[in-house]
């Protein structure tokens, strides 16, 4: 081990080696996803501007394919990252691990460069495998597929191993059973069918069920490690809730499914289906803010990991706003008619992947620098009080407030002019995008983007220099946490 | 099953409406859990005063939404007001029981904001 302060991997275990590495190309695809975001949104505003050099069709792809990138890189390389300590044992098949690490990553590379390099041409089954798959979220062509599929099964390989040769903890047992469910749900969104209602039925598997099943236990296994770690919460407490909210989310996610399936020309059922559980799904997310005051009420938040902590507890907000607040408003099949696929969707959409999600995964690379830097004190008193992650959280959080709130104005108003008064219409389209509300939305929501990426760039300033130098280890919070 | 859209005159009264159904319900479950916690029954009042915000605003998005026009969504209505009602106590228990297995097992939480003592 180097001395304190100094970025060292000799710091790091091999598991933390190779999740250090994603979490650093995950950081990096963040940064991606903003500026291909920005440039998408520019051409809101300026329709002409790149078009015929990155058409906007390619911006969209690339924004929204570097999220579910950048955050299954985060989720992986925090699952590396606490393997070893987990398990009580090296990673098994390490090796592995860290070529599975290059080859996937030269894929993301390859498939970013097809994006930008074929823009357009013909639909054919050879582009489906070679260029684009041409679904959303998932547009990557067939071989990169099945390539991801490969690489969550060595992933696969390397946790149940591990698991298997050192100690199994209850994390360990829901972490296994997920990433079974994370590399088989993948395998829905590669079928063909020129039946659309059947593409979108498969589709929603990987995009809904990966989304709201497998991330939502991935997230609850790292934020469980995390909890442990930063705030000393006893194991037996952490994992018991784990089970609890793995059923709660069970029980109320999977089927709310149906609320995606509502005007895709699937059997009416999906309504009733779709329609209860809209309704029921946010009942355990706001039976949640009991547990989060009652554990605040225990453990009084104090922490080896103040920028950590902070982000978690930004997590539970953001997705009681994001997913519970912003998402039940416009779920109601009785609204969701005039409010589907609009601006809406992305308003729900960027607060409930950032609250949920990207919270998490910031508050994980915190975890890294700490460790990365020989475990140095993180607690209160750093220096210059810490404004560095705090200014980048506050204007992340403002620029995504920000974004949010423009896009509801931008959906409400498209949901009454295109939607209900036009009727969906070509014209009611082109009605609703030309609408001083719309235009004046997407510039606010352009302005606050700027402010997101200002916050970026002090969160990866942050994260290259917080510990940098500190000489004070990191605070012993409950030596019984193992 | 009828799913009868919303009115346009509607739209403003179901997006408020549902997202007060959220707020006033977790507005609910923090009295409530904080009156437990720190032993305040004086709080316990204002909680059942959220939880009867929730069901105006229930009520309210079921005007707006149509849901009264057909048995299921009225039915759905129903449970909302009896899932949103019972779940933080079902949660408060879940808490209490799982700290109360901590003290079993010869540990106490590191400080004294222990609320083990709590009993529903």
């Amino acid at each position: 081990m180097s001395a304190l302060g100094v970025f060292s991997t000799a710091n790091l275990n091999g598991g933390q080696k190779l999740g250090l590495k994603y979490l650093i190309v995950s950081l990096a695809l963040f940064g991606a996803q903003i500026l291909f975001g920005l440039l998408a949104g520019l051409q809101f505003l300026m329709p002409d501007f790149l078009f015929g050099v990155v058409d906007f069709s390619v911006n969209r792809t690339l924004h929204v394919n570097a999220l579910v990138v950048w955050l299954l890189y985060g989720f992986i390389g925090g699952v590396y990252f606490m393997l070893e300590d987990e398990a009580k044992h090296p990673v098994v098949g390490l090796g592995l691990g860290n070529l599975i690490f290059w080859v996937l990553t030269a894929a993301v590379v390859v498939v970013v460069l097809v994006y930008l390099l074929v823009q357009v041409g013909p639909g054919e089954m050879s582009t489906i495998w070679f260029i684009n798959e041409g679904r959303e979220y998932i547009e990557a062509p067939r071989w990169a597929d099945i390539g991801i599929v490969v690489s969550m099964l060595v992933f696969f390989f390397n946790v149940v191993a591990t698991f298997s040769k050192g100690r199994y903890t209850g994390i360990a047992g829901v972490l296994v059973l997920d990433l079974m469910a994370l590399a088989g749900l993948y395998l829905a969104g590669m079928t063909y069918t020129p039946n659309i209602s059947m593409d979108q039925f498969w589709w929603w598997w990987v995009i809904h069920l990966w989304v709201e099943a497998t991330w939502e236990v991935l997230v609850g296994c790292i934020m469980a490690y995390m909890l442990i770690e930063t705030m000393g919460v006893r194991r037996k407490i952490v994992e018991t809730w784990l089970y609890i909210e793995v059923a709660l989310m069970f029980g109320s996610g999977i089927l709310g499914l149906g609320h995606h399936y509502f005007w895709i020309g699937t059997p009416e059922y999906w309504l009733t289906i779709g329609g209860f559980f809209s309704a029921l799904e946010p009942v355990p997310l706001v039976a949640m803010v009991v547990h989060a005051l009652f554990d605040s009420g225990v453990h009084r938040m104090k922490n080896s990991n103040h920028p950590a902590l902070g982000w978690t507890i930004s997590q539970a907000a953001g997705n009681f706003f994001g997913a519970g607040v912003f998402g039940f408003m416009h779920t109601l099949p009785q609204i969701n008619l005039y409010t589907h696929g609009t601006q809406w969707s992305a308003s729900h959409g960027h607060l409930a992947f950032f609250g949920a999600y990207s919270t998490a995964v910031i508050g994980f690379f915190y975890l890294a620098a700490q460790k990365s830097r020989g475990n140095v004190w993180m607690s209160g008193n750093l220096p210059g009080n810490g404004w560095k992650w705090k200014w980048g959280m506050a204007l992340l959080w403002i620029g995504m407030i920000g974004m949010t709130m423009a896009l509801l104005i931008a959906g409400y108003e498209q949901s009454q002019i295109e939607r209900a008064i036009e009727g969906s219409t070509w014209m009611g389209y082109f009605a609703a995008q030309g609408h001083p509300w719309f235009t004046q939305a997407m510039n606010w929501r352009q302005i606050s983007g700027y402010g997101f990426l200002l916050g970026y760039v002090l969160l990866v300033w942050d994260l290259l220099t917080i510990g940098k130098g500190e000489t004070r280890p990191a605070e012993v919070i409950n030596s019984e946490a193992h | 099953m009828i799913v009868e859209p919303v009115a346009l005159a509607n739209f403003f009264t179901v997006f408020f409406s549902a997202a007060m159904v959220i707020l006033t319900g977790a507005t609910y479950a923090l009295l409530f859990a904080y009156s437990r916690l720190r032993q305040r029954p004086r709080l316990m009042p204002l909680a059942y005063l959220a939880y009867f915000g929730l069901s105006v605003s229930v009520y309210t998005l079921a005007q707006a939404a149509n849901l009264f026009n057909d048995t299921f969504w009225t039915f759905i209505v129903g449970l909302m007001l009896l899932g949103y009602f019972v779940a933080p106590h079902g949660v408060w228990h879940l808490c209490v029981a799982t700290h109360d297995q901590e003290s079993v097992d010869g540990h106490k939480p590191h400080d004294e904001g222990n609320p083990s003592f709590v009993r529903s």
